[in-house]
């Protein structure tokens, strides 16, 4: 009896010392940052969920083209054009399955976008449709058609953002999501490990990578250990001051552009010359390489270098204090109430470091002459002064803030930020307003040539906000894999684009 | 007995609902889930889609008298964040915290208190200096710092063991030493303070003088009358380990209860922190009922 006893135990201590971190060469496992609270393909376009079933398990008709100069790419649709009438048909792939072994067609397209509008349920992608109205006609198996109202000329854009599900899905969230994409969920462990297996029968390339296991550590050093470790191969975030190893540990634009919304409905920040004296009175390069990554970008707008119609002319605003001074006293002679104490209102955490970059900011700015106090506030109380209606009666007050604009399209920023009914603007400029709506309903170049003149106008008539700093990210890379992060990679984490040195 | 346990179950009921009222309404106070939940550009239809689909448009008494109603039919509600039964998602992680406090709690009891009673054995010798100098140390050591430098030096440097995460044997060792520290050095403390007091009573005296053997006077005699403050410090210990190790269940990437009770207040997401705190509080009823059984145990004059 003993000795089964000990036989059986000596089996069951083997098994459990096995290290769960031994797996087959072209297995790889990624550490994220955040808990993945539901697997739940319409929510894809929430960054936490996006990283580790966009692209992978579920698709989606186009994409851009984040490593590449491409733009839109082709993915389950095989192409794409606009009808006379402004609505938009997509040709679809064929031979494309879902991992439960059901056949892709126009039904199942029609479906994902009837299910991310439904208002029985809660999905995120539905947010970059607001205010439009989308109908999806099946044409045919292959082909389907939307009518979208008011007409939509960036439609096979704001398409990459919804991820295709068999038409069986129930219109409500899903706990196993089914996809055509190149690898099926195996696993899923909650507040443990995802697992995605490579499918055999996916209709593209196949990728190198077999296995995939996501687990979470909330903390950074331990995320940044973990590869060094050898127990994780990339940890996609990892902290400004955990990445001290060129051969493992790289920067990226993370999309994430911080600045001050100015309410220029609000005395004193109202007068022009008030707020290019904020402009001017920041010494934003000492920022770079101390308190922000060496690798920032000034910024010149409130969204990306990589954006369409990006205008390369936008100087940043120089640092001149002596200047600052002399418009505020100008203003001041005029009448403007350029004492008035002006609070920044900036979030705990809101990127590292926020707290001293707030300080520096607040010292420069006194030192040109403003009245300045600072305010660190939690998220909550945060969104109170960001978006409308303002409050009234808190006094005048800048706000600083991060916007992440990763679609490639000012459409995604431009509205919210400067049109007068937008929730995060703090102009109301008339031609700011025709621009925006010209180029929403743009193609083409004109399009790009709109979004330019726009953010030229905004930044250098109207110094409409201040714009500080293109954020970075670090991620961490096991040196046997070949990936470097994009501007992308704050959203999604495709697995195909990983590959092996050896 | 019996009465005394249905006494303490009908007192602990009334803290109970006492509780839930008040975590249901400090928690609204807290704002909207809305704003959270969705992104700071969702529309406003959106938004009111929102709060009628989790019915936040109600007033809060509406809403707490569904809680109740629900409650009743012991139906926890539903997790926003994680589209789930929000009882579900507690007793997944409630199961993981049960069993780190579970182990750290017996392996601290059974070192703390044979470290404890021998450094009260000869009080000012070499033993107790260290184990006194070790348990100071120890219960005032910052336990994040200390798991961050565990990772470096045993799972980094030496490889001897994983980072983090759960899944081996392995797995446990980290997390409990850490989670150890800090109740050996404040039980160790207590224990010593215990048994000096007793070992200078008259009956040990008697013992030592009929020339009882050392070990049997400490841990047989001595020991039995020294416990009785010293379970009521690891009753304490065990409560605060039930409500969740937050920082080494965030360091080590545990799925434990405190960990989810922070991202939940944090999310507003108000049925899993009110699962959690019911979970948790029940937990705890339990233990000190099996505390204050200990004592009777102990002590006969309680008993009767």
């Amino acid at each position: 009896m003993f000795g089964k006893v000990m036989t059986w135990g000596a089996l069951m201590l083997a098994t459990s010392l096995t290290p769960v971190w031994a797996q087959d060469d072209k297995a790889v496992t990624i550490v994220l940052n955040e808990e993945v609270d539901v697997m739940e393909p319409c929510m894809a376009t929430r960054s936490n969920i996006g990283r580790v079933i966009l692209g992978n398990v579920n698709e989606t008709l186009t994409e851009l083209d984040v490593r590449g100069d491409q733009g839109l790419m082709p993915r389950l649709a095989e192409s794409w054009e606009q009808m006379e009438d402004g609505s938009w048909r997509f040709n679809l792939r064929q031979g494309v399955t879902f991992s439960d072994g059901s056949t892709f067609d126009a039904q199942d397209v029609k479906h994902s976008f009837d299910r991310v509008f439904d208002p029985t349920i809660t999905c995120e992608s539905a947010r970059y449709f607001g205010g439009m109205t989308v109908t999806a006609t099946v044409v045919d198996d292959r082909t389907i058609d939307f009518v979208v109202d008011p007409v939509q000329p960036i439609l096979p854009l704001l398409v990459s953002l919804i991820t295709i599900v068999p038409a069986e899905t129930p219109v409500e969230f899903v706990r196993e999501p089914v996809g055509t994409g190149p690898y099926a969920v195996t696993e899923w462990s909650p507040g443990q490990q995802i697992v995605l297996t490579r499918r055999d029968d996916y209709w593209g390339e196949a990728p190198e990578v077999s296995q995939a296991t996501y687990v979470v550590r909330t903390d950074p050093a331990v995320r940044a250990a973990m590869v060094e470790a050898g127990e994780a191969d990339i940890a996609p975030t990892i902290s400004q001051d955990d990445a001290t190893n060129p051969a493992t540990d790289f920067p990226y634009l993370n999309s994430e552009t911080v600045y001050f919304r100015l309410d220029a409905s609000q005395a004193p920040v109202s007068d022009l010359r008030v707020r290019q004296a904020l402009n001017m009175a920041i010494d934003r390069e000492a920022f770079i390489g101390t308190l922000v990554p060496q690798d920032a970008l000034l910024a010149t707008a409130i969204y990306p270098p990589t954006t369409q119609g990006w205008n390369a002319d936008v100087p940043v605003p120089a640092y001149d204090p002596e200047g600052a001074r002399a418009l505020l006293e100008e203003a001041r002679a005029d009448g403007v109430a350029v004492d008035t104490p002006i609070t920044i209102m900036a979030r705990t955490a809101n990127f590292p470091n926020v707290t001293e970059v707030m300080e520096a900011i607040q010292q420069m700015l006194q030192e040109a002459g403003f009245t300045v106090e600072l305010q660190m506030v939690e998220v909550a109380e945060h969104e109170v002064y960001y978006s409308k209606p303002y409050p009234t009666d808190r006094g005048a007050y800048i706000i600083a803030a991060m916007h992440d604009n990763r679609m490639g399209d000012p459409s995604f920023s431009a509205y919210f930020k400067y049109h007068s009914e937008g929730r995060q603007s703090g102009i109301a400029d008339p031609k700011v307003d025709d621009l925006i709506t010209r180029a929403s309903a743009a193609t083409g170049e004109e399009r790009n040539q709109l979004w330019s003149e726009l953010q030229a106008y905004v930044h250098d008539e109207l110094s409409a906000d201040v714009l500080l700093f293109h954020m970075v990210g670090f991620a961490r890379v096991a040196e046997r894999i070949d990936w470097t992060p994009t501007i992308a990679t704050n959203s999604q984490l495709q697995l195909s684009e990983i590959g092996f040195k050896q | 007995m019996l009465t005394f346990i249905r006494k303490r179950s009908v007192a602990s009921l009334v803290s109970l609902v006492g509780l839930i009222v008040l975590v249901f309404f400090l928690s609204r106070l807290t704002g909207d889930p809305t704003d959270l939940y969705l992104p700071i550009d969702a529309t406003d239809e959106m938004r009111a889609q929102f709060r009628d689909i989790y019915g936040l448009d109600d007033p809060l008494i509406v809403q707490f008298g569904r809680y109740v109603g629900d409650l009743v039919q012991l139906d926890f509600g539903e997790s926003i964040r994680k589209a789930r039964p929000a009882i579900d998602v507690v007793l997944e992680a409630f199961v993981w915290t049960l069993q780190l406090a579970l182990i750290t709690m017996a392996l601290v009891t059974v070192a703390a208190v044979v470290v404890g009673s021998l450094a009260a054995f000869r009080v000012g010798g070499f033993f107790d200096r260290v184990s006194g100098i070790v348990s100071l140390v120890a219960a005032s050591a910052p336990d994040f710092w200390i798991a961050i430098v565990a990772i470096v030096v045993f799972a980094v440097g030496l490889g001897w063991l994983p980072t983090s995460g759960t899944g081996t044997v392995w797995h446990w060792i980290l997390p409990i030493a850490v989670l150890f520290i800090r109740p050996f050095g404040l039980i160790v403390q207590v224990v010593r303070g215990s048994m000096i007091s007793t070992l200078s009573s008259a009956y040990v005296k008697t013992a030592r003088a009929k020339g009882v053997r050392t070990r049997s006077i400490i841990f047989v005699h001595a020991l039995r009358n020294a416990m009785l403050p010293v379970i009521t410090v690891i009753g304490d210990q065990a409560a605060s380990l039930l409500n969740g190790a937050v920082v080494i269940e965030t360091i080590f990437g545990f799925p434990g209860v405190g960990k989810l009770m922070i991202d939940s207040i944090l999310q507003r997401d108000f049925t899993v922190v009110l699962a959690s705190i019911i979970v948790t509080a029940l937990a705890i009823f339990v233990m000190n009922l099996l505390i204050d059984l200990a004592y009777a145990a102990l002590d006969p004059r309680i008993r009767n």
